[in-house]
């Protein structure tokens, strides 16, 4: 009864903020040409293949139907609200979804929680393979856009945008930057030079940005017959461009900070750490040359090939596969509201995004307070306050602290005050 | 046709011998040689060559004289000295592309989505995007690897030619010819058709990461999206029914009976636009983290369905038969 109450409670909230501010609604490229989903708060059934002509019809259509999530096709389509095989595929964005959930990070285990579908026993941290109770493996999870999440996730788009620069070259003109409303980053791609490319020519996009398929051979790092003596190791420089320069730079960082564990971890021999942290400043020092390739005695091709290989996926960027190969995907539209947090998708400026604070900036609802029963909730920031973490209690909260709490299913709202 | 303003009843004798001739090289010889001392000959009877293969409407004619006239092109492209011959051809397909003489021993930067669009055919690792040179959107390439590219677009664009969909009406002379090229080419091919599956399943022959997914669905436990879609088009497509693959999705918890149903027949083809789908290949499944690893087999072969036909040769050498 209760969860009932809420729900509509928090619809009621969402279509204010869609009355008040339809204006800020940021249509897509080519309305016209997009298919639209809204995902609906009765039933969680998902609304497709709508098409609007206006931002002005899309506003109506929010403010009545009042959608806990709003998607839009990366697509192009000729006719958007036919079936899918009869929409005419004219092309799609290139879009990227870097979200904490692929990112492993220490914090999870502090605020991510999960109940069994089946005994409703609950649990902290990563979801187990089956519940400890009943043995089911259907779960309800509830993760949290946390702050250290959030700042790898940003790490990782950082990494990312380097490549679309740097090695696509993608200018900032055709790159769009959003926080997504909840645990990570979207980047869009929108130019005619990528419209065209297939499911294939996408997936291999992504195995470059995550280095799936790398070869260090094939960026250089060969044995090459030496004058009198055996074979001589060679390998990329600091400077070379896309992933040669990566391996190395990669490489360069990983020894300069690498503990007796790390190299432990990659499956090094001990006498190659020993060599490797005794000789340190050597190795540092020859990048200044043709890197420490070859001329360390006691490091052999294998194991530099292994440092290699490590220091490669560190420098890969972890984004979503699946959203990017995708040519029809449906993607949060921006300003809009996310259903589970209450925070809404913004643009993030490029050259900004070092010091974007999305704890602040997507900030939906800026006014007013809530009274509401928070069950179990974490502490956590928003704009520059920190709230909880709470138990079971009644709290009065702005809008938009309550809000997160009450679409995260972690608090009720308060009875027939 | 059309833009050489021909009409197939002028074409010449020594025009109709040479497409005639082409044909039969690249059927036999998967090949067609280069006769530079008769250029207006080789430029002519390309077209009618090509008109000849579009009537056959036999798919693995098509394919194999497209292949046999890229092939051609490539070993042009690779004896040429002047690089000014690859710019050439690369332009008339819209290629960006320029010469680059400061990263050696690389000749050309090509735009990467030019790149992609043929590169994926590819299957070497040298072909990945990963493992090429970047920058700024432009990959460096050797002539060799060009000429290999443009190979694989001429290979394209010939295929797009051949494929009409209207019946091509041919004088009686020129059909005659036609006939006896298909004659030819279904007695050379004649053994090598493909056998089908064996009705049975027989699960020792899935490949590592079918079986994985198979085992763990059948014992309750969740799988991602793709791994139903691809677990579930790799069953189809080796002979199990709809109702059965529905079947052993009965043991999820969160198991729709209707929803199943719907979505395992829209896969089988049997729902829609009816087009039976096949699973994802290999490097597909790795990019998206449903390959757990390979065995040796799965280092011969590039898709699921083709690890299954070879395992159950092996099997069938050896007995008996595990079965499901």
């Amino acid at each position: 009864m209760k969860e009932i109450e809420t729900k509509k409670f928090v619809k009621n909230k969402f279509s204010e903020y869609y009355q008040k501010h339809s204006s800020s609604l940021q249509p897509p490229t080519l309305i016209e040409k997009r298919e639209f989903g809204f995902l609906m708060f009765t039933g969680r059934v998902m609304v497709r293949h709508k098409g609007f002509k206006n931002v002005d019809d899309l506003a109506k259509s929010l403010k009545t139907l009042v959608p806990s999530d709003v998607y839009y096709s990366s697509a192009y389509y000729e006719r958007p609200e036919e079936e899918m095989e009869e929409k005419g595929w004219l092309g799609a964005d290139l879009i990227f979804d870097i979200d904490a959930d692929h990112i492993p990070t220490p914090c999870e285990k502090i605020h991510d929680a999960w109940t069994c579908n089946n005994c409703g026993i609950t649990g902290k941290g990563v979801l187990p393979e089956k519940c400890p109770a009943c043995g089911e493996h259907r779960f309800d999870d509830k993760t949290w856009p946390c702050e250290v999440c959030l700042e790898s996730a940003k790490t990782e788009t950082i990494k990312l945008m380097d490549m679309l620069k740097q090695d696509f070259g993608f200018s900032t003109k055709e790159m769009k930057l959003y926080f997504s409303g909840h645990r990570g980053y979207h980047l869009h791609v929108e130019s005619e030079k990528i419209q065209l490319l297939d499911s294939m020519a996408r997936k291999e996009i992504v195995d470059y940005i995550i280095g799936l398929g790398l070869e260090t051979k094939l960026h250089g790092l060969v044995e090459e017959k030496g004058e009198r003596k055996a074979s001589i190791l060679t390998g990329p420089s600091l400077n070379d461009p896309g992933w040669s320069g990566r391996i190395a730079r990669g490489t360069y960082e990983f020894l300069s900070k690498a503990t007796l564990n790390d190299l432990k971890e990659i499956g090094l021999k001990k006498k190659v750490i020993d060599t490797l942290i005794k000789r340190k400043d050597a190795i540092l020092e020859s990048w200044k040359e043709k890197g420490p390739w070859g001329i360390i005695k006691g490091v052999g091709a294998a194991s530099w090939r292994k440092i290699a290989q490590h220091a490669a996926e560190m420098q890969a960027a972890k984004i979503d596969t699946v959203v990017t190969t995708d040519t029809r995907r449906l993607i949060r539209l921006n300003n809009t509201l996310h259903g589970k947090t209450g925070l809404k998708k913004i643009e993030i400026p490029i050259n900004s995004f070092e010091s974007f604070d999305p704890f602040k900036s997507a900030i939906a609802f800026k006014e007013g307070t809530l009274k509401i029963i928070v069950q179990d909730a974490p502490q956590f920031r928003l704009g520059d306050q920190t709230y909880g973490p709470y138990k079971n209690r009644q709290v009065e909260l702005p809008t938009a602290a309550a809000l997160l709490l009450l679409c995260k299913g972690m608090a009720k709202v308060k009875g027939e005050e | 046709m059309k833009e050489l303003d021909l009409k197939i009843e002028d074409i010449s004798e020594p025009i109709l011998n040479r497409a005639e001739h082409r044909i039969e090289e690249a059927l036999l010889y998967a090949l067609v040689s280069t006769q530079l001392r008769k250029e207006e000959i080789e430029i002519s009877s390309f077209p009618v060559a090509v008109m000849m293969v579009a009537s056959t409407a036999d798919k693995r004619m098509k394919r194999r004289y497209a292949l046999a006239e890229a092939k051609r092109v490539y070993n042009l492209l690779k004896e040429e000295k002047s690089k000014s011959k690859i710019l050439e051809i690369a332009k008339i397909f819209n290629w960006k592309i320029r010469l680059a003489d400061d990263k050696p021993p690389y000749e050309f930067a090509l735009f990467f989505t030019d790149y992609l669009r043929n590169a994926t055919r590819f299957q070497a690792k040298g072909w990945k995007l990963v493992n090429r040179i970047m920058l700024n959107g432009e990959v460096y390439l050797t002539k060799d690897d060009a000429a290999r590219l443009l190979e694989e677009e001429v290979r394209v664009h010939i295929e797009k030619k051949l494929d009409v969909k209207e019946k091509v009406a041919l004088p009686q002379n020129v059909a005659d010819r036609v006939e006896r090229l298909k004659q030819a080419f279904t007695k050379q091919k004649g053994k090598i058709e493909l056998e089908g599956f064996p009705e049975e399943i027989v699960v020792s022959a899935f490949p590592p990461c079918i079986k994985h997914m198979y085992d763990n669905i059948t014992s309750g436990h969740h799988l991602s999206h793709i791994g139903r879609f691809a677990l579930t088009s790799f069953l189809t497509n080796i002979g199990m029914t709809a109702e059965e693959v529905v079947n052993l999705y009965r043991s999820l918890s969160d198991f729709k009976e209707r929803l199943t149903r719907y979505q395992v027949e829209h896969i089988a083809g049997e729902r829609g636009s009816r087009t039976k789908y096949i699973p994802p290949r290999c490097d597909t499944l790795r990019t998206h983290g449903v390959c757990i690893g390979m065995d040796e087999i799965c280092r011969k072969v590039r898709h699921p369905l083709a690890y299954y036909r070879r395992k159950l040769r092996t099997i069938k050498a050896e007995a008996p038969v595990e079965r499901a």
